[in-house]
């Protein structure tokens, strides 16, 4: 059903369309904010000024985003998909060509008032675009090998130049975002096997060519790889992050030491607390009860956005929402994975919870375009 | 698949038969196949969203089963890498009753990294505050210029570390090193020698000994497989600083340039005290002295580097021979006409002592006429060997790294002549340290007795030199050399002290002859005479004292009274009981008690 078959009489406008908000989703997104905002003030040292000021000020400007993008009709995004991929493809290329390094890599377009990172918005982008394709696409030709040739370039092209930054650990953000998106859009199962077997070849052809002349990752992914393999092999090395992230996880146990009494991150040994690995001062100071409450928040995110998905028939709404949610989950799946040492050390950070600028923003204004395909669903008349 | 048609031909006639709109029909198929198709996709798009949840949950699952792990792991300290001991140490020095000569002390040195450094220029500034004896422009210059590595101090005080850690300077580190502590400074000084860093890194450095003890015995210090077992010395510590304090003091007053002091059990050789002056502090070893004389440097251990012609000294050997081969007796009549003329040479006394004198009284009187008569007697071959029997013809076997290195000077022909100057001191140089072995073992008992500087346990008696009956022989004509003769200033109430003066005049440096007014006074003793226990000998280098009217040198005017002093402080420290002749105290007493 194409936004032209709406039957727009049963799409609240107005301010009714408050009404229909998905406020549960939003009181979720800001529960899960908060323990950011705890935690930032936990490993400033009770300093709310140093991160959790300007990261509440930061999360304020996007809930507000957010509503203002809720308000605009889904098919308007849906008509933006197209523009906002390619505009979010220019900028990474412009990254590739003029971008600022920051922590050895090309992250960074500097616009004065804002320091850019074109992949974050890529990561909005890719899945609108892709959402819109399949809504464009007719459903029995989603599995026809020319039609899913088609997204495959959607998806690889900003991934390439992302990898080419380098930042890996987006590039595969963005490739499994993308596949998720195609595998709830329905593209036949084969694609998908195939593409396991293929990595499972790509992995092992990767792990054999260390050493040769061909050697197809630089040796500090390869350390890292190791590092994960066995993080004790390197304590005060590579592995130093992932062996100080455990101890701070274990030293909090069931309950935890108490908030502001973890030693782990106030005391410096943690790397990264306040951003990549925040979620191991949680850990450390709430335990594993606090730990997984946050993980409670985020299955609740997600599950509000499948159940609003399974809900609309809008088949752009239904997708985006489900990429967004996909999205969502791999970046704190990753990054929960990567500080428990269940994945190796990409630097992904703790969606709404990790101190950031733009990865925040990004976030709630994905969100944004969930509500607004919550709001707009269509619905059938009573 | 058997597809519905569109317009099915009987329900569009059966509708035209009713009069109905067959368009109808169409719409309504096209309705119900678009509905298949949607509830086929929307089935389809449930089965992956349902797979998709279960991938959630599957995830969710493995954090939080991931998390708890994690959560109830044991707590667990990390063990260390390394469980080896401790490097070993270098191993202590202690005297003979356990007190600390030298040990270790754990410091730090500065080191700098200069591409580690963050603000070279202030570094500098506040190092030169800290350490005023570092060069600053030097120093700034070597910490930006291209070294990657410097020293800047090898040893640092606490505070020093304190001051440095403090400027919070990341290129400059601290590396641990043992340093060598000796705690009682210029006490025992020669004896235990001193150290020095042998290869350095940043984690240590090698601590080996450069002079006495310390590099004769550097291999044993240095073995770990002692445990750390330390070096027991036979010194005693508390005689030590007694001596050096009084040989110091009489140094001094009787403005001699240098003194040697050497005290010896007379049975086991063992030395409880060693003193060379001037003397240094180990701790701060001075190097060898670039100019004058290498025996004028604080370092140069006159007991036993130093060999002297140690005059009258020497007169007990040649007696002690005569009586032990039986040619005189104490009471012996020895002509002792001045001078005595032999070829060209002409060999005077001191005073002139009538013509003829007992064999005590040449010891007594020290005349060199009547001891060189009495070498005579025995032959310079007889002499030779006797001399070379008490060891004082080889380097001493002394425990210190100098000792092997100084040999005793004697003539290369041993003539007659030599054999009558040998006899009274003259031509023959030894260290006050011989002097005192050879000493121990004619007054001891007899034997032979070998010096050494390691406690002793158990006593081996040596081969017999003399018999115990010259042996007491000696010593009760060194008592009479006391109590009537040259050394009269040697009485110590209480203790009966024996012994013989030397006095010898210094030869030139250049050669050719003698000073007429340098000599070196020696003064060899045993107490106490009637159970003998130690040999004390004290050796001044060139004093000179103005007593009684005239410029004095000779030893019965220095180096007597200072060893009398010496032993009058060091005798009860060593134990020994005063014996005080009962007297008129008694007989009050006695007559208290009548009443």
């Amino acid at each position: 059903m194409s936004y032209l078959e709406y039957n727009v009489t049963t799409v609240p406008t107005g301010l009714r369309k408050l009404l229909y908000f998905n406020w549960g989703l939003a009181i979720l997104l800001t529960a899960a904010a908060g323990f950011g905002f705890l935690m930032l003030y936990s490993v400033a040292g009770g300093d709310i000024d140093r991160w959790a000021k300007p990261q509440m000020v930061r999360f304020g400007i996007g809930m507000a985003a957010m509503l203002v993008i809720a308000m605009v009709p889904i098919w308007f995004w849906r008509n933006m998909a197209g523009l906002a991929y390619v505009v979010a493809l220019v900028l990474l290329i412009g990254v590739d060509q003029f971008g600022e390094t920051g922590k050895g890599a090309q992250r960074w377009i500097d616009l004065g008032f804002l320091r850019l990172q074109p992949s974050e918005i890529m990561k909005i982008a890719l899945v609108m675009m892709l959402a819109a394709y399949y809504d464009w696409l007719d459903i029995r030709k989603v599995s026809h090998p020319l039609w899913v040739l088609v997204p495959l370039a959607i998806i690889l092209v900003p991934a390439f130049l992302v990898l080419r930054q380098p930042d890996l650990g987006t590039a595969i953000l963005l490739v499994m975002g993308g596949g998720i998106v195609m595998f709830a859009a329905g593209v036949s199962l084969w694609y998908f096997g195939g593409v396991i077997a293929a990595g499972i070849a790509l992995v092992t052809t990767v792990l054999a060519s260390r050493g040769t002349s061909w050697q197809l990752l630089k040796d500090y992914q390869f350390l890292r790889i190791d590092t994960f393999l066995d993080p004790s092999s390197a304590p005060q090395g590579a592995g130093y992050h992932i062996t100080q992230a455990k101890i701070a996880m274990g030293s909090g146990g069931w309950t935890g030491r108490g908030f502001m009494q973890g030693t782990q991150s106030r005391l410096n040994f943690l790397p990264e607390k306040h951003t990549d690995f925040i979620f191991n001062t949680l850990a450390e100071e709430f335990g594993f009860i606090g730990g997984v409450s946050l993980l409670a928040v985020y299955a609740l995110i997600i599950l509000f956005c499948i159940s609003s998905a399974l809900n609309n028939k809008d088949r752009f709404g239904a997708l985006v929402t489900l990429g967004l949610a996909g999205t969502f989950f791999l970046f704190f799946a990753v990054n929960m994975s990567m500080v428990m040492g269940l994945a190796p050390v990409v630097g992904v950070p703790l969606p709404l919870v990790s101190y950031g600028g733009t990865a925040m923003l990004i976030l709630l204004l994905g969100f944004g375009i969930v509500q607004s395909a919550h709001v707009h669903r269509p619905r059938t008349r009573a | 698949m058997i597809r519905t048609p569109l317009r099915p031909l009987a329900r569009i006639l059966e509708a035209r038969a009713k009069g109905g709109n067959p368009d109808l029909i169409e719409k309504e198929n096209l309705r119900a196949r678009h509905e298949i198709v949607r509830d086929k996709a929307r089935s389809r798009a449930e089965g992956r969203l349902l797979m998709l949840g279960l991938f959630f949950v599957a995830a969710f699952g493995a954090i939080a089963v991931r998390m708890g792990h994690i959560a109830a792991a044991e707590p667990r300290e990390p063990v260390a890498a390394a469980t080896d001991s401790i490097q070993a140490q270098r191993a202590d020095i202690l005297d003979r009753n356990g007190r600390i000569l030298a040990t270790n002390l754990q410091t730090y040195s500065l080191y700098a990294q200069p591409p580690l450094m963050v603000d070279p220029a202030h570094a500098a500034e506040e190092l030169t505050k800290i350490f005023p004896d570092l060069d600053g422009k030097r120093l700034l210059a070597d910490l930006t210029g291209p070294r990657k590595f410097l020293w800047i101090k090898k040893k640092l005080s606490p505070e020093q570390m304190q001051k440095v850690h403090d400027i919070g300077e990341p290129g400059l580190l601290f590396g641990p090193r043992e340093m060598r502590l000796y705690p009682n400074g210029r006490l025992a000084a020669h004896v235990l020698g001193g150290t020095t860093f042998g290869v350095e890194g940043v984690h240590s450095a090698e601590v080996i000994g450069t002079a006495g003890v310390e590099r004769a015995f550097d291999a044993f210090l240095r073995d770990p497989a002692n445990e750390g077992r330390p070096l027991e010395l036979s010194l005693d510590l508390t005689v030590q600083a007694a001596a050096r304090e009084v040989l110091y003091g009489g140094m001094k007053l009787m403005n001699a340039k240098g003194a040697a002091a050497v005290l010896m059990d007379i049975h086991t050789g063992e030395v409880l005290s060693m003193i060379s002056l001037p003397d240094f502090d180990p701790n701060n070893r001075p190097g060898p002295p670039v100019k004058g004389l290498p025996s004028d440097s604080p370092i140069f251990n006159r007991a036993v580097q130093g060999v002297y012609e140690l005059g009258s000294t020497f007169k007990v050997f040649a007696v002690a021979q005569a009586l032990d081969l039986g040619l005189v007796s104490p009471s012996t009549i020895i002509q002792t006409k001045s001078p005595l003329v032999w070829g060209k040479y002409r060999i005077r006394d001191f005073h002139d002592y009538g013509n003829q004198m007992s064999v005590t009284d040449v010891i007594v009187q020290s005349s060199n006429i009547g001891t060189a008569r009495i070498a005579l007697q025995i032959g310079g071959a007889r002499q030779k060997a006797f001399l070379a029997s008490l060891g004082l013809l080889d380097p001493s076997p002394v425990e210190l790294a100098e000792a092997p290195y100084v040999r005793p000077l004697y003539p290369k022909k041993w003539k007659e002549i030599s054999t009558m100057t040998i006899s009274y001191g003259h031509g023959l140089s030894d260290s006050p340290l011989h002097l005192a072995a050879a000493y121990a073992t004619i007054l001891g008992d007899g034997t032979l007795v070998k010096p050494t500087l390691l406690k002793r346990k158990s006593v081996e008696k040596g081969p017999r030199i003399v018999s115990e009956k010259t042996s007491a022989t000696m010593r009760s004509m060194l008592r009479e050399v006391v109590t009537r003769g040259t050394a009269s200033f040697g009485d110590v109430p209480g203790y009966a002290v024996g012994g013989k003066t030397g006095t010898a005049d210094k030869p030139k440096e250049n050669g050719g002859g003698y000073y007429d007014d340098r000599v070196v006074a020696t003064f060899a003793s045993v107490f106490p005479v009637n159970d003998p226990r130690y040999v004390l000998v004290v050796t001044l280098d060139e004093p000179s004292t103005y007593i009684a009217g005239e410029t004095r040198r000779t030893a019965g005017w220095t180096a007597v009274p200072v060893a009398a002093e010496m032993i009058r402080r060091i005798a009860p420290l060593l134990g020994l009981r005063p014996e005080i002749e009962p007297g008129s105290e008694l007989r009050l007493t006695e007559a208290s008690v009548k009443d």
